[in-house]
């Protein structure tokens, strides 16, 4: 116990020295005060560590005495005290009297592997989970930052940006003693200490150093939120040849790209400091003296950004969720009451004004509402950036990822169900249809390819489009392979789109592996799964030698549907617009039936398979000649089919609903909608009912 | 007596018979007269438009909009294996609070008619009688005989538990 506290002491220290540094880095000696270092002096007195009491000691003095001492001579002192005082803090030989073993002497280099993840949960949870949330926004931030920074590494601020997302991520995993994370972080911390004071440059091999850094801690942290969760966590990554390695891209690249600059001292002659200055710290390099030059509008942005963020609120996504229903009964209720004969027949004006007033807070409230759970797709499109950049570096081809409309809006549980089909599709991209640079430079393209995010509105809809400059779809090669897997009857004509869809198939993709044609089919079925489950569709244009593009439509939200009402004897069903492509009453003459059973209707020179609805449904038809009722003619995986149902209602919009966890064994229904009269209509799900048509 | 005619289901926990006592809905399904707590009871609604489901058994006869709530709605009499009849002016959906993995459900049931409320006391209430090797009743609590009449006391949890609302292959085998 007494050596947890005074763990917790150390790292406090630690931790202090390091936001005094980051202060003096960043914002100039200016800021700093004598006060700070009396408390580290204390501090430091109270853990035994004398002589770094003393050297903090010494920096307060200088600062409280000399306050008129021209910045960069200041500046030289504290910096030059504060290496000081870390390279005592590290050094075992430090007489630390309550500390007999060096075992607890630097949290972030004697790994406390006996401290950590025992009672560390013992803490506030609410406090955690707040770090886990935070901690996990700065590593998306981190993460698209460190790609301008690769791109750009001239980028000063950009760089300062990192360092602090890890700084903070550090600090608040040491007070909450996370100890894998706080050591990770402080390892980055230095190497990137090391590029912002020009001892490194911002190598690809850097930018991978951080980057894996951050997966290491994204891992550290699904490892606490699943102990949270009461489960086992899985076993932790950090380990001492992690650290390690972190550190020889410290050490070992430093002196490789940029030879290290001769020990400098930086001490003046009359200054109170006695002790040699080592040559390892932070010190920053001439031409970026803290609180000058362009760094500082840069800051200043960034204070600005930040004051924006304070007036968000966070809320729980099952609050949200909580009120979305609400409102969605609220507009019933509206509409039901607008709907009201008795109400209608009322002559009042002021009750009609009322009642139009109604309608229209409702109309506004619902959409507010809706745009509660907006957030633009812009976050997915940065962890696709991320995938290019390992992926083409580990395939070793040379490709620019570039991405427009990131503030398009859409369902935040939208966007995050996009982001495994992002990553399957941009995967397949690179593996297979962007050619290696010296086959591009054969064929006369640019060797550096690209592959180009953008998302955007069209017709009530959101398009994903991914598009690459790849060597596009092997139509043939696709066809043959699905006719020997028995995916499509020999004979069978399809249409370009349909034979695209077929790398959709879930035997298709295992197969492709070993044979590669232009590729594409590994994970697709994992794609085509999850648009699915969005409610949305893909389409694929290709053309041979030009490249690729997959179409993910999805709608707005989830929430609300545009639907088709039909009838069928009694019941009212809902046929969901997206899936819809016409619609009409067929004459004698399109129908025919194969082998006296299977129905088929010909649509504009294309045999379709008919599905009664009323026999799927084992219902009553008001009418069993099909002439005398109406197909639809819908989509389903890229096939169309026609739906016979009784007849039309019309065009609706409704709020989607659950039937509940009784039914949710029902492949054809895809949930309900409460309509115009109160009663309930089924949506259909029509895969369910195209996949088991009989 | 129709009681023997319930489907038999696995035996679940014993019943905690002292907690019987206390105010009952009582309805009619043919000729019985059943009785389900007052308090599990949300609502008795006349009956309403329903919205079939496709392929569910046939005792589950659809969902109804409750006030912007969908409820599934089942048919008691062919839940407990009765003979299904033309619904009368009096026949009416109950609505019930059921409980399933701690939450709450809210479930319709039509029945011929409610009659009336009744206060049980324990002394009111016998256990259910022992119909014979293989007879299971969980559904039932015990019988209540009052002014010469049986009131069957059902385990409403029970009837309503959503282990037969599944589809109808997986009811079938």
């Amino acid at each position: 116990m007494l050596k947890l506290a005074e763990n917790v002491a150390q790292t406090a220290i630690t931790d202090r020295i390091d936001e005094l540094s980051t202060r003096l880095i960043l914002d100039g000696v200016a800021t700093l005060n004598s006060v700070d270092f009396e408390h580290l002096c204390s501090s430091a007195a109270e853990l035994g560590h004398p002589r770094v009491a003393a050297v903090a000691r010494r920096i307060a003095d200088s600062l409280k005495l000399a306050p008129n001492l021209p910045v960069p001579d200041l500046t030289r002192i504290v910096s030059s005290g504060l290496v000081e005082v870390r390279n005592l803090l590290d050094d075992p030989a430090e007489p630390s009297v309550p500390l007999s073993s060096s075992s607890y002497a630097q949290p972030s280099d004697k790994f406390r592997l006996e401290a950590s993840r025992n009672d560390t949960l013992a803490a506030d949870e609410e406090l955690i989970r707040e770090f886990i949330t935070e901690a996990a926004e700065h590593l998306v931030a981190i993460e698209s930052q460190m790609l301008i920074l690769e791109k750009d590494n001239s980028a000063t601020e950009t760089l300062n940006a990192i360092f602090r997302g890890f700084h903070t991520i550090k600090g608040l995993a040491s007070f909450l003693e996370f100890a894998e994370i706080q050591s990770v972080t402080h390892e980055v911390e230095n190497l990137l200490d090391l590029a912002r004071t020009c001892r490194l440059s911002v190598s690809p091999s850097l930018v991978d150093v951080v980057l894996e850094s951050t997966d290491i801690v994204r891992h550290e942290l699904a490892a606490i939120t699943d102990k949270l969760a009461g489960k086992t966590p899985q076993p932790t990554w950090v380990n001492r040849a992690l650290l390690d390695r972190i550190r020889r891209a410290t050490h070992g690249t430093a002196t490789e790209v940029k030879p290290l600059p001769a020990p400098i001292l930086f001490l003046p002659a009359d200054a109170p400091l006695s002790t040699p200055v080592p040559l390892l710290g932070p010190t920053p390099c001439d031409d970026q003296v803290p609180g000058t030059g362009e760094d500082a509008p840069a800051e200043r942005r960034l204070q600005e950004r930040r004051v924006g963020d304070s007036s968000s609120v966070r809320i729980d996504t099952v609050k949200l969720d909580k009120l979305m229903d609400m409102v969605g009964e609220m507009v019933i209720a509206q509409t039901l009451i607008q709907h009201s004969s008795i109400l209608k027949s009322a002559r009042d004006t002021t009750l009609q004004r009322n009642l139009s007033q109604l309608a229209r807070i409702s109309a506004d409230v619902q959409r507010i509402t809706t745009g509660m759970r907006m957030v633009p797709i812009g976050l997915q499109f940065q962890k696709t950036a991320r995938v290019v950049r390992d992926l083409a570096r580990r395939a070793d081809k040379q490709i620019v990822f570039e991405s427009s409309g990131e503030e398009t809006e859409l369902d935040k549980s939208i966007a995050e169900q996009l982001s495994d089909p992002l990553l399957h599709m941009v995967r397949n991209s690179i593996d297979h249809g962007i050619e290696s640079s010296e086959e591009r430079i054969a064929l006369g393209k640019n060797p550096t390819a690209r592959i180009r995010v953008s998302a955007y509105h069209q017709s009530g809809q959101i398009v994903v489009a991914i598009t690459d400059d790849g060597r596009g779809l092997g139509r043939a090669k696709i066809l043959a392979k699905a006719r020997q897997n028995g995916l499509v009857a020999p004979g069978v004509q399809l249409a370009d789109n349909e034979i695209f869809m077929l790398i959709f198939e879930a035997g298709f993709s295992t197969a492709e592996k070993v044979t590669d044609i232009s590729g594409r089919g590994v994970g697709m079925d994992v794609v085509r799964r999850h648009v699915q489950k969005l409610r949305g569709r893909i389409e694929i244009e290709s053309k041979a030698g030009q490249g690729t593009t997959f179409y993910i439509k999805l709608p707005l939200t989830l929430a609300i549907i545009e639907g088709l009402v039909v009838m069928v004897g009694q019941q009212r069903y809902i046929v969901p617009l997206f899936s819809v492509s016409e619609m009409f009453r067929p004459t004698q003459d399109m129908l025919s039936t194969v082998r006296g059973k299977a129905e088929m209707a010909l649509v504009r020179g294309r045999l379709l398979p008919i599905v009664r609805l009323h026999r799927r449904f084992r219902i009553e038809p008001r009418t069993d000649n099909l002439t005398e009722g109406t197909l639809i003619v819908a989509e389903s995986e890229g096939r169309s089919f026609c739906l016979f149902v009784d007849e039309l209602i019309g065009k609706q919009e409704v709020v989607i609903k659950s039937l509940g966890r009784r039914f949710k064994d029902l492949a054809e229904v895809a949930g309900c909608a409460i309509l115009g009269d109160g009663r309930v209509g089924l949506i259909l799900d029509i895969d369910g009912i195209y996949r088991g048509r009989i | 007596m129709q009681a023997t005619q319930l489907p038999q289901a696995s035996p679940t926990m014993p019943l905690d018979f002292s907690k019987r006592a206390g105010k009952y809905l009582i309805f009619r399904l043919g000729v019985e007269e059943f009785g389900t707590e007052v308090l599990k009871v949300r609502e008795i609604m006349g009956l309403q438009d329903i919205t079939a489901i496709p392929q569910v058994p046939p005792h589950v006869k659809g969902v109804i909009n409750l006030r912007g709530k969908v409820i599934p709605v089942i048919d008691l009499r062919l839940k407990f294996g009765m003979e299904s009849e033309e619904y009368t002016p009096r026949t009416c959906i109950i609505v019930m609070r059921t409980h399933e993995d701690n939450e709450e459900l809210l479930i319709g049931m039509i029945v011929d008619g409610v009659v009336e409320v009744l206060n049980l006391t324990a002394s009111d209430i016998e256990d259910t009688p022992d119909f014979g090797p293989g007879v299971v009743t969980p559904y039932l609590t015990g019988m209540a005989k009052i002014k010469d009449s049986v009131k069957i006391l059902l385990d409403i949890d029970q009837v309503l538990s959503s282990n037969d609302f599944g589809v109808l292959p997986t009811l079938i085998q």
